[in-house]
């Protein structure tokens, strides 16, 4: 059985947020709400400034305290490590969301894709609306709807659960890799089976010291990063007094 | 927001704060808050029994062509019983190879946007104006076109046809029937484009140094040095795909040196950042020349030598012509002696505000890596008042390190072998051939407005004129006007004058997929396909040294009656007109055989597909193989969906520039002869030439590359900040703003904030101003004024404020506008960017324009 894990290289990451956006698409997943997400931060004062960006998403612990805190057992663990949620047995405690040390837990405090349903148009007779969009394409809920993420969970999951990354699970188990490592247009994505020493992953964690997220916590992320976004050069200098 | 952000970082990356036990803590209080809250019950029976869509149902990747930005990508999408659902880049381009973008997407919320016109329609307010509701209703395509039909033949009757006009906003190469050929055989002058609005400014200077006008390709895998200049390819404008998808690679490599006055996303992951004071561009070009010269990294076996191999290049000293030995350049010592003998990285660093240390590393470096060392021309510095000069200086520095048409340098496009419509000469009667011979309406060519596209003086347009020939009625009045997927009255710099334009025009018809600002002034509005989706059609682009031309094709089910502007559209005037006595036009389209059975064209849709076969045969059909990609036929290029050209052949044109001399010219001749012809077609002197255009050059400065003090709007006192605009990495052109994901992800583009419109104000500037993140602020310009968010942000240069173009829109749609038809969401840069131009190209001014103060409000 292989352990899934994701290698974020900052160098070749231009922080544009296709991953995040692909993914909203790939997972039908309502606005507000950052399956793939990121952290940004400036830092210095002009002009010597820099603009950092860290991709985030589900880091599919190990020792995942969404898990363990779940009253219900609707986060579990797969066998091949994923982190995965069953919104049937889910009682939207929340108690995931806030065990979470990443915030990439959601819960669902209303419809989603609520603006769909409007019927409202916005010249009469000349538009339609979202909701005669949505049905006259055969969409669901959204016209761009992907039909692929039933394979293992509802299309969309509604009001009143929780919801996250699943290492897109439903393409995964078919060989596919996540989407947002398709989309990513700077292959700044790596997946693999970390069990596998001949892996891409393993061989890139045997080539950069990685890091992950909150290591201290002992959840065992999955999600390893390596290189700088900014691997700027600069004039040697030993500083001065 | 920004300190939020920082701690965020810090908690996840640092291990001493945030330690086991109190994060366990936080949680359990967090927990308890939200047992409190509100109960919701799942709704999962609900949903699953209102699924319209079986999961099993299986899709197919089907090529296209993404327009979002003039990247011009070749695309894939996975297309679920007849419906778009994903988008990727198509991995048979070996000019984006695979790769997307994040703008991309969007294009699925752009198709499905439930505010695009779904049939025709017409006003019933005769009244026109902004605060004039339309009053839209829907109309048949047959009334539509119907009544185009009548307005067009009532100009024929009267000998008026040069009252038509055509103008385009984004085009496919499908574009010369409705732009050109209808125009022209109805017999107007008046095919107005918006190319001056895109980027005329920036093939100046390629074209007056080595006479290339377009884009250039940028050998990034194999440069040392990368030197950009108000470009940001990582965001903007062009081959955003491939460059993203190469560049932790070029990282590795070279040297990356961004010049701009916002830190950009390029910026960011670059290892020098100059904040250059906007507008001061060429101050830094030419003294980064001088050190080139003067430390004698010049590159030799392209620029030649001093005959005795030493240098004279000593600053301030004049140098003897006789001395140097050039090889595949022209006027190097002119260059010299006419401009940068003085400009010292000292004097430079007074003018740009940048540090003389900084400006000669940059300088050492750059040439040292000769010639491995781009000097990358982006929008920022030239499309401004003076930026024609600012082009062909920043352009120039390419020549001096030999990095022109070499590997790790800057490249033209490769040939493709794409064909012309059949001509429309046969089919222009009188009444046409008279008309066409009228002056255009935006009085390119005149002394203030030379427009030298391509050495020809009056030959390219000024676009954003045009609005000013309308209300002028300067040299006549329109009567009769179509624009398609333009948009001028909000892309266009000072608006307002496009909605008191539009507003005079009898008869406006707009062809766009949304009702926006210019639809808001027509007469009649028709669907438009979406090109991505819905269309017939071909683009060119460059990038990775390969050309491709991509494919559009209609691969969805179209949900509602749309048609396509370029050829579906022209076709059915055609046979509207044909049907009231003038039938030139259609029998002109007739001509457009399907190239596989000869067979000619009988309804809108044949006429579509077999135009495109035609100007394509060459590509496809095997018989006709000229170059590049070969296919087994028609069926095989739609099913791979794009043509790679042969790789780029470096140093080919070496000594064979199209130039006058043929050499990469530092004294431009090519520049000298445009002017005099322009100068002469007026019996003026090339210096009122340059007084007219409001340049300062005198006398044989006018022909080489030279530093002006910009040309920026309004008094100092009054309006202390520069305005700096800037492009979104989410904006597909300024087409974004209906598609919830381009609010929901804003926060990509650095500094700016989700579901928000900032203005970037250095911390500095904003305390003085008693301005906090997040207080409304007002900025208001010499001609216009927009309110926005204030952001505090480190990454704008003090004295400047930094505006995101994208948002402002009052029309367009229910998200795009805060109230459609009243209340815009966010401000439009335009609303303060006043019209003006580079005249030399005819160039709309965006950047180092104008000045603007800010209020709270």
């Amino acid at each position: 059985m292989p352990r899934y894990a994701m290698i974020i290289d900052l160098q070749r990451c231009v922080g544009c947020s296709a991953c995040s956006i692909a993914c909203r698409n790939e997972n039908n997943v309502t606005d507000g709400i950052y399956w793939s997400n990121k952290i940004t931060q400036t830092s210095g004062t002009f002009p010597n400034v820099r603009y950092h960006y860290m991709p985030t998403l589900c880091n599919h612990c190990q020792n995942a305290p969404c898990v363990r805190g779940c009253p219900t057992q609707a986060m579990h663990k797969l066998d091949n490590g994923i982190t995965m949620h069953d919104p049937k047995k889910c009682i939207g405690c929340k108690y995931c969301e806030f065990n979470c040390p990443y915030g990439v837990i959601y819960f669902n405090w209303d419809t989603p894709h609520k603006t769909w349903r409007n019927s409202r148009p916005l010249i009469k007779g000349a538009t339609s609306s979202p909701a005669e969009e949505v049905k006259k394409v055969r969409g669901k809920a959204i016209p761009y709807y992907n039909p692929e993420r039933e394979a293992t969970l509802p299309g969309i999951r509604p009001r009143g659960v929780v919801e996250k990354c699943t290492f897109c699970d439903h393409r995964t188990r078919k060989g596919n890799l996540p989407y947002c490592v398709e989309a990513c247009p700077s292959d700044a994505r790596i997946f693999g089976d970390i069990n596998d020493p001949n892996s891409e992953v393993s061989k890139l964690l045997g080539k950069f010291r990685p890091f992950r997220l909150r290591e201290q916590l002992g959840t065992e992320p999955h999600v390893f990063y390596i290189r700088d976004f900014n691997p700027a050069n600069y004039q040697p200098s030993k500083g001065g007094i | 927001m920004k300190k939020k952000q920082n701690t965020l970082m810090k908690n996840f990356l640092s291990d001493i704060k945030f330690s086991r036990r109190t994060f366990i803590k936080a949680s359990a209080t967090a927990g308890a808050a939200v047992a409190l809250g509100v109960e919701l019950k799942p709704e999962l029976k609900a949903l699953a029994s209102a699924s319209g869509v079986a999961s099993n149902v299986k899709g197919e990747w089907r090529p296209a062509t993404c327009q979002g930005c003039t990247s011009w990508c070749s695309k894939q999408v996975y297309v679920v019983d007849g419906r778009a659902v994903k988008v990727r880049g198509n991995p048979n381009s070996k000019v984006n190879q695979g790769a997307g973008c994040p703008r991309s997407h969007m294009s699925l919320q752009q198709v499905y946007d439930p505010d695009r016109i779904k049939t025709p329609m017409k006003r019933t307010n005769p009244r026109k104006g902004r605060q004039e509701d339309p009053k839209f209703v829907p109309i048949t395509w047959d009334e539509a076109l119907n009544t185009i039909a009548d307005k067009i033949m009532e100009l024929r009757k009267n000998n008026e046809t040069h009252k038509y006009m055509l103008m385009r906003g984004r085009y496919s190469y499908m574009r010369d029937i409705l732009y050109s050929r209808m125009t022209k055989i109805i017999g107007s002058p008046n095919s107005i484009s918006h190319s001056a609005l895109c980027a005329e400014a920036e093939k100046f200077g390629p074209y007056y140094t080595e006479a290339y006008w377009g884009y250039r390709q940028y050998d990034v895998e194999n440069t040392r040095y990368l030197l950009l200049w108000g470009a940001d390819p990582l965001a903007a404008n062009r081959q955003v795909s491939y460059y993203s998808k190469v560049w932790g690679d070029v990282i590795d490599r070279a040297t990356i040196a961004v010049v701009e006055p916002r830190l950009s996303a390029t910026a960011a992951k670059a290892d020098e950042w100059l904040p250059i004071k906007p507008g001061q561009d060429s101050a830094l070009a030419v003294a980064i020349s001088h050190v080139l010269l003067a430390t004698g990294l010049w590159y030799k076996p392209f620029v030649g030598d001093f005959i005795d191999g030493i240098n004279r290049f000593i600053p301030s000293q004049y140098v003897d012509e006789d001395t140097f030995q050039e090889k595949y350049t022209h006027g190097i010592v002119k260059y010299w002696n006419l401009e940068l003998r003085d400009k010292t990285p000292e004097w430079a660093a007074e003018i740009t505000g940048l540090p003389v240390n900084q400006i000669k590393r940059v300088a050492v470096r750059y040439g040292k890596s000769a010639p491995h060392a781009i000097s990358w021309l982006g929008g920022g510095p030239c499309m401004q008042v003076r930026g024609g000069y600012t082009s062909m200086a920043i352009h120039a520095l390419n020549g001096i390190v030999g990095a022109v048409d070499n590997i790790g340098g800057t490249l033209k496009s490769n040939k493709e072998y794409t064909v012309n419509f059949p001509g429309e000469k046969p089919f222009m009667d009188d009444i046409a051939k008279t008309g066409k011979k009228h002056e255009k309406l935006d009085q390119r060519g005149r002394l203030q407005f030379p427009c030298i596209k391509k050495g020809k003086p009056g030959s390219g347009v000024i676009t954003n004129n045009t609005a000013d020939g309308i209300i002028n009625g300067d040299p006549y009045d329109i009567k009769v006007a179509i624009g398609y997927m333009n948009n001028f009255a909000f892309s266009a710099p000072q608006p307002e004058r496009w909605e008191r334009a539009l507003s005079k025009i009898p008869f406006l018809v707009h062809i766009t997929t949304n009702a926006s600002e210019f639809s808001w002034f027509s007469d009649i509005v028709l669907p438009d396909t979406h090109h991505m989706f819905e269309k017939w059609g071909y683009v060119k682009s460059i990038g990775n040294g390969y050309r491709h031309v991509t494919l559009m094709q209609p691969i969805i089910e179209p949900v509602w009656d749309y048609k396509t502007d370029e050829t579906e559209i022209p076709w059915l005037i055609a046979e509207k007109l044909a049907e009231r006595g003038f039938d030139n036009l259609l029998r002109h389209f007739k001509e457009y055989k399907d190239p596989e059975t000869g067979k000619e064209p009988t309804n809108e849709k044949e006429f579509a597909l077999y135009a495109l076969k035609y100007a394509t045969q060459n590509l496809w059909d095997p018989t006709k193989y000229q170059g590049g990609d070969k296919f087994n036929g028609w069926e095989d290029f739609l099913k791979v969906g794009v043509w790679n050209s042969k790789p780029y052949s470096y140093q080919k044109r070496w000594g064979k520039m199209k130039t006058k001399t043929g050499m990469f010219e530092f004294y431009s001749d090519t520049l000298k002869a445009a002017l005099e012809k322009h100068a002469g077609n007026h019996n003026v002197t090339v210096d009122e030439v340059m007084k007219a255009t409001n340049y300062l050059a005198r006398g044989e400065r006018a022909f080489i590359p030279h530093y002006e003090e910009p040309f920026i709007m309004g008094d100092e006192k009054e309006y202390p900040f520069i305005h700096v605009d800037h492009k979104s990495r989410l904006n597909r052109e300024g087409r974004s703003a209906n598609c919830s994901w381009y609010y929901d992800f804003k926060d990509v583009d650095p500094g700016d904030e989700v579901w928000d419109d900032v203005a970037k104000i250095n911390p500095v500037d904003a305390q003085k101003l008693g301005i906090k993140n997040g207080d409304r602020v007002k900025l208001t310009s010499p001609t216009g004024n927009l309110v926005c968010t204030a952001k505090l942000w480190e990454g704008v240069r003090p004295g400047t404020v930094a505006k995101c173009y994208g948002q402002g829109h009052w029309a367009y749609g229910r998200l795009a506008a805060k109230k459609f038809g009243k209340i815009p969401r966010g401000g439009s840069s335009n609303d303060i960017i006043p019209a003006q131009y580079e005249a030399l190209s005819g160039s709309s001014a965006y950047y180092g324009v104008t000045r603007i103060k800010v209020e709270k409000v």
